[in-house]
């Protein structure tokens, strides 16, 4: 009871601070959607359509369009608006299929589709599959157009032939192997959201360390020791407060991604545990700067370069994947290294907790010795 | 309790760092009710004593024991039986003065209805009722030391252990906490008081331990220790009338050492004055002389200070 009325008083004067509720909560979400946008793949893409009074064949096209994989059809009444949500970046690229295409191509006319696209070339990828879908339509008009020629038949019987004929045609079918174990593909924000999970929180932890510190100057954690209180008591409230702040900042990350950016954890359970674990190393490596450092001013600033330096020797700036391959066994001197592991294998290949139970034994290890040192310099601290 | 109605017992204290002796032997006693100053100079040992005696510090050597409770760090039982002020503000910043109190209550172990009560009581005694849910970094240096003061009030504690609380405290502040310390004295609640102030432990307390360099170099009341140093009160009489006769009407009183005669009155060299002030005014007035002024001079802790160390207090 009393060590959770010390915790709770932990997290109570963290988060009253505002200048830290915001690096604890805002500031990590602001960088996950930054990554997200500058460097985030997407599994569809947005394609604006504009279809006015093109007549049946113009709505068969959006259909087709619309069943075609990785495309995301958003459709336009007017072609101000479909200019503008390109130019907007609202959709990557757009096709303006014209008023009277189907009357066109019944009469044997030919159609130009506009395609337009961004500067910023996220629409190149879309011009393929729009070409090949419409590519699609044009050989069955085509045939269309030869029957009706050569046997007298209407346009639209020798379409509906075409059209059933195609589907008794032999198929030719590519199929793709992928070589090692096949990824998941990630959605824009899910780049990088595991990586600034781990930044922030360790980075927070770090610099909640200045608390321990200014409680220690203040005489605070000696009169907490003058009250009947048991020096556990006091050790583990101060260590369960710090591990609610990570585990608040870590929590709050993780369900904030999925409900705003709809990024997917994979495993929740697995996930949890590595949030969890970490969370503990974060607590442990805090407290023991805490009662390491003598001032608040320098838990500020070594809190802060540990925390960022940490984070880049481990992978949270730049990808592991892109260090070469000494650099990514250093890497693994840090917890941050183990834990993106974790992730890795929990985003892109639908790992489980047997997948991850290297990483995790590994950052149990770092959690406990951490947190041996760290509580034992506290209790020294306090209690002389 | 332990007998005698004594609360607090220390005996043959003893605490040092590397060679410095910080505590030599220190051995005193508290009753209940009673309040007990512990005047020395900075660095003469008295906070290493009572940290100790609060079971903050680890003794090289010697007993302490609070109400029959045998007291160390792990005492838990002990300390539930001392309210501890330390000298440093002790407290959140950042935190208010209600959510100060709320917390270290619930350290003391209180919760509930009593908690919230316990905290309206002390926040009244300390006079911050109406600054209650205002933050503790934006009171002045006076109303920090009374919430100071306040926490370890909070679980009504029947040994109350004060550590200078009136170090850099201007005057107003200073006459309220010595008000809160006289109260609680009347309440019955031993207080535990370390001073360099030779005024506050003359205003407070009922008895006094002199320490210096780590030893108690003298305990008693006020006259105890004055007697120690075998100096009298002077009474300074300004008065008219036949000063001769009644210069020899004085010297007659039992208690009267010394009379010197001047003109417009008389000094007295007594041993009690304020008990014999009745009998030597009646007297002046039977010899036919009218007093116009009357000045008691006591000698004070600070001559005992200066006689049993050969050092003033603030040296």
């Amino acid at each position: 009871m009393k060590a959770l009325a010390i915790a709770a008083t932990g997290v109570r004067r963290l988060f009253r601070d505002r200048q830290a509720a915001f690096f604890t909560f805002v500031f990590p979400l602001i960088m996950i959607v930054l990554i997200g946008i500058a460097f985030g793949d997407e599994d569809t893409a947005r394609l604006g359509v504009v279809a006015v009074d093109s007549g049946q064949l113009g709505e068969e096209l959006v259909s087709a369009l619309e069943q075609t994989e990785g495309l995301e059809i958003r459709r336009f009444d007017n072609e101000d608006d479909w200019r503008e949500a390109i130019e907007r970046g609202e959709v990557e690229a757009g096709v303006l299929i014209p008023p009277g295409y189907d009357s066109q191509l019944h009469s044997g006319g030919q159609v130009d589709l506009p395609f337009l696209l961004r500067p910023d070339g996220l629409g190149d990828t879309l011009w393929l599959p729009v070409q090949a879908t419409v590519e699609q339509q044009a050989e069955l008009i085509r045939a269309a157009l030869f029957a009706q020629s050569e046997r007298g038949i209407s346009f639209d019987d020798a379409l509906a032939q075409a059209t059933e004929l195609r589907q008794n045609l032999p198929q030719v079918t590519v199929n793709f192997t992928i070589a090692g174990e096949p990824e998941r593909a990630l959605g824009r924000f899910d780049t990088g959201v595991a990586q600034q999970l781990l930044l922030f929180m360790f980075l927070t932890s770090l610099s909640a360390s200045d608390h321990l510190i200014l409680s220690r100057q203040l005489g605070v954690s000696r009169r907490m020791l003058s009250t009947p209180t048991a020096v556990r008591s006091i050790v583990f409230g101060e260590t369960l407060g710090r591990f609610a702040v990570a585990m608040i900042q870590g929590l709050f990350i993780v369900l904030a991604s999925i409900v705003l950016f709809g990024v997917d954890w994979g495993d929740p359970v697995a996930a949890g545990v590595i949030v969890v674990l970490f969370a503990l190393v974060g607590t442990g490596a805090g407290m023991l700067l805490g009662t390491l450092l003598k001032t608040p001013q320098q838990a500020a600033a070594i809190g802060v370069f540990l925390g960022l330096g940490l984070a880049a020797l481990g992978g949270c700036m730049v990808p592991l994947e892109v260090f070469p391959e000494t650099m990514r066994k250093v890497a693994h001197i840090t917890p941050h290294a183990w834990a993106l592991d974790a992730f890795g294998m929990l985003l892109r290949r639908h790992g489980t907790l047997a997948d991850i139970r290297p990483e995790m034994v590994l950052l149990a290890a770092y959690a406990a010795l951490l947190l041996f040192a760290a509580t034992w310099r506290f209790r020294r601290s306090i209690a002389g | 309790m332990l007998g005698n109605g004594i609360i607090l017992e220390c005996r043959d204290l003893r605490k040092t760092y590397g060679d410095r002796v910080a505590v030599n032997g220190v051995s005193f006693s508290i009753r209940r009710g009673e309040t007990y100053g512990l005047l020395g100079p900075n660095g003469a040992g008295k906070t290493t004593t009572i940290s100790m005696i609060c079971g903050l510090l680890e003794r090289d050597g010697g007993t302490v024991v609070v109400d029959g409770k045998p007291m160390s760090p792990s005492a838990v039982d002990a300390k539930a039986v001392i309210g501890y002020v330390p000298q440093d503000l002790a407290i959140y910043p950042d935190l208010s003065a209600r959510e100060n109190l709320r917390f270290f209550g619930q350290l003391y172990g209180l919760s509930g209805k009593t908690l919230s009560a316990r905290v309206d009581e002390v926040l009244e005694v300390i006079g911050l009722a109406d600054r209650a849910n205002d933050r503790a970094d934006s009171f002045s240096g006076g109303m920090k030391r009374r919430l100071n003061i306040g926490i370890g009030m909070l679980h009504s504690p029947r040994l109350l252990v004060l550590d200078e609380p009136t170090v850099g405290v201007d005057p107003q502040s200073r006459n309220a906490i010595l008000d809160t310390v006289d109260t609680l004295g009347g309440q019955g609640i031993a207080v535990l008081y370390t001073t360099q102030y030779m005024e506050e432990a003359e205003r407070l307390c009922d008895r006094v331990g002199i320490i210096d360099e780590g030893r108690l170099k003298a305990e008693g009341t006020r006259r105890e220790l004055v007697a120690l140093v075998g100096q009298r009160d002077r009474i300074a009489l300004s008065a008219q009338g036949d000063l001769e006769a009644t210069a020899r009407a004085v010297s007659a009183l039992d208690g009267v050492e010394q009379v010197n005669r001047h003109e417009g009155g008389l000094d007295l060299f007594v041993k009690d004055a304020r008990r014999m002030l009745p009998q030597l005014l009646s007297t002046v007035a039977n010899a036919g002389a009218s007093v116009s002024a009357v000045e008691v001079v006591e000698p004070n802790l600070e001559a005992v200070f200066l006689h049993l160390t050969g050092k003033a207090l603030r040296d």
